[in-house]
């Protein structure tokens, strides 16, 4: 039966390639979009959890936490180290890591912070920076492979983009740090003094110890609250006495936030999918209504030398099935290679996709588009072997 | 032994045709002459149970066709009949061995078919397409998809009717030495024929076919 099948198969083989190609275009889209759309969020989130709260320069809540979180908009501005010294002494607190955003390595971004910071980072050459000593940096993967950078180079950082204007001190590279296939990849983190070394040594207007932001993990979300409610909107004296308004917010309701906007184009995409899916059905019916001529002097042969109805339905159903099974691993295996391809693009986004991760509903679109490809060839096959053979 | 017992058919056109009880031997070959329309096919495909009379009965080997269910119908055309149809009701694009192991899927042994292929003279065109291949090989490859499965009962429509008079002679003489031992009916216009035949009915001499008739019984060979 099954050899009969694949013989059969073979002859309809351009009308075959045509189903197939169509479910795997459909579904194939459908579960990609699904699938990137569905790991972004849960990896924004995830990122987003790590900390319990953000404080920084009043200001757009989403600028910061794409700032200290991504690295993809310009600080808010800054605000005193003496902040941080505060919350480190707060019982409430378990970790506190400032951080500040200042000057570039050709064109990658320079951070301040602490050891603390690259927390859950593996490290491929080298070692993480000793946060009580300065001018170390521990640079991301694409620095290092982009600028030909070993451990124990040095590298000269400068204010802008302009020639000229790279500052004379150098920084050791002390660690390079593993493909993460995430912003991480494209920054230089260093310790918060050489940053502060950098601009005190070079004749700058001398400034108190400033940075960008701090990022709290509180003992519970229930005093995660509290300290929020005490620096949001906190005025505090800033370089040259000017007064810093604070604000304190929970990077979860930020996320959530932008996925609240990302939404809205995920819908659109959805959509696509939809009107690609009906086009889909579309195609296929066509497809099986030019096939029906075809189908029905096959049948109708079959039933007159004697093959039941049993039988020919069993045959079809396996065609069907045989088409409808590869169609959709084609489609499965087509969205998980274009996840490798999408990787590099999220991955501005502090995400990496996981290839081996299914949700449950793209099973249940799989499935769908399955069905829905094979029914009206199936629902055809059905009527025709129950009409007599005469007919 | 099949007999035809008070058997009319009535199609949806109204036109109808009643068969005179007629008896066919087991063993014995036959050939029914008539015009087009007179019922020569329709008597055959109410053989194969391919259509159900619209009365009377048809009784082979004492087993009354119409009590039979499609099911059991379908069993016995594919294990007892080997059909013969005059357009071959073969699959074009597929080759001559996939048309005769199609019986496969309902578990008929076609081991045999390369034998009675060869015995046709078409062996070499055993993996060749049916589109490729003249009416003449086409008709012996449905010969064989017929005789492969040893049916008790062959029956062939028109068997000659695509093709020229010495082929067509040719096929009727392979048909009969290969139905040796069968119930052989064959339908076919050209008396010529005859003389292979243990029997011919004329059915030209009962009636148009339209009403009120058909057939005899068989009439013995001249």
């Amino acid at each position: 039966m099954l050899k009969f099948a694949l013989k059969n198969m073979a002859i309809k083989r351009v009308q075959i390639i045509l189903v197939v190609l169509s479910i795997v275009i459909s579904a194939g889209i459908g579960v990609l979009a699904f699938n990137v759309s569905n790991q972004v969020s849960d990896g924004i989130v995830s990122n987003a959890q790590y900390y319990s709260l953000i404080i920084g320069p009043s200001g757009s809540q989403t600028q910061l936490v794409m700032n200290t979180m991504y690295f993809s908009e310009e600080p808010l501005g800054t605000m005193p180290y003496s902040v941080v010294a505060n919350l480190e002494m707060d019982s409430r607190v378990n970790q506190v890591v400032p951080f500040a955003m200042a000057d570039s390595y050709n064109g990658y971004g320079v951070v301040g912070t602490t050891s603390a910071y690259l927390d859950g980072k593996t490290i491929k050459e080298g070692a993480l920076f000793d946060d009580k000593q300065e001018l170390e940096a521990v640079i991301g993967y694409n620095v290092a492979r982009y600028n030909g950078l070993n451990v124990g180079d040095t590298i000269y950082t400068s204010h802008s983009a302009i020639e000229g204007d790279t500052h004379e001190q150098g920084i050791k590279v002390v660690g390079i740090l593993n493909e993460s296939h995430s912003s991480f990849d494209n920054i230089v983190f260093t310790q918060l003094k050489t940053l502060w070394h950098m601009h005190e040594h070079e004749g700058e207007e001398a400034h108190s110890h400033e940075i960008c932001a701090i990022l709290v993990k509180a003992k519970n979300p229930g005093v995660a609250l509290q300290i929020i409610n005490e620096y949001d909107g906190k005025h505090i004296e800033g370089d040259n006495d000017k007064d810093v308004t604070l604000q304190a917010i929970e990077p979860m309701n930020a996320v959530r936030g932008i996925l609240k906007d990302a939404d809205n184009t995920k819908y659109i995409v959805f959509v696509l999918c939809a009107v690609i899916l009906i086009m889909n059905v579309m195609i296929i019916s066509i497809i099986t209504l030019l096939n029906m001529y075809h189908s029905s002097k096959e049948i109708t042969l079959m039933r007159l030398i004697g093959i039941s109805m049993r039988k020919i339905n069993m045959l079809y159903i396996i065609q069907n099935g045989i088409i409808g099974i590869v169609s959709t691993l084609l489609a499965f295996g087509v969205s998980r290679l274009c996840l490798l391809f999408m990787n590099d693009y999220v991955s501005q986004m502090g995400v990496v996709l996981n290839m081996g991760k299914v949700y449950p509903l793209e099973l249940v679109i799989l499935l769908g588009v399955f069905v829905i490809s094979i029914l009206p060839t199936t629902i055809w096959t059905l009527v025709m072997s129950k009409r007599n053979a005469q007919e | 032994m099949i007999e035809i017992k008070n058997v009319t058919k009535e199609f949806q056109n109204e036109t109808a045709i009643d068969y005179k009880d007629m008896v066919f031997e087991n063993s014995k070959s036959y050939m029914l002459l008539g015009a087009s329309g007179c019922g020569k096919s329709t008597l055959l495909n109410l053989i194969a149970g391919i259509m159900a009379p619209t009365t009377g009965s048809i009784v082979i080997d004492g087993k009354r066709m119409e009590e039979l269910s499609q099911r059991e119908r379908d069993k016995f055309r594919i294990e007892k009949i080997g059909y013969i149809f005059q357009d071959f009701k073969l699959i074009e694009e597929m080759s001559v061995i996939d048309n005769i192991n199609i019986l496969n899927i309902e578990g008929i042994d076609t081991q045999g078919a390369p034998k009675l292929l060869e015995e046709l003279g078409i062996l070499d065109k055993k993996n060749a397409k049916i589109k490729h291949l003249s009416g003449g090989q086409k008709q012996r490859v449905a010969i064989v998809r017929a005789l492969v499965k040893s049916p008790e009962i062959i029956l062939a429509d028109e068997p000659t009717g695509n093709l020229n008079f010495a082929i067509g002679e040719q096929v009727i003489k392979e048909l009969v030495k290969a139905s040796q031992g069968k119930t052989l009916i064959a339908v076919t216009h050209d008396e010529r024929l005859s003389k292979y035949f243990d029997f011919v009915i004329d059915m030209n001499e009962i009636t148009s076919g339209k009403r009120d008739v058909v057939s005899e019984e068989g009439t013995k060979k001249c």
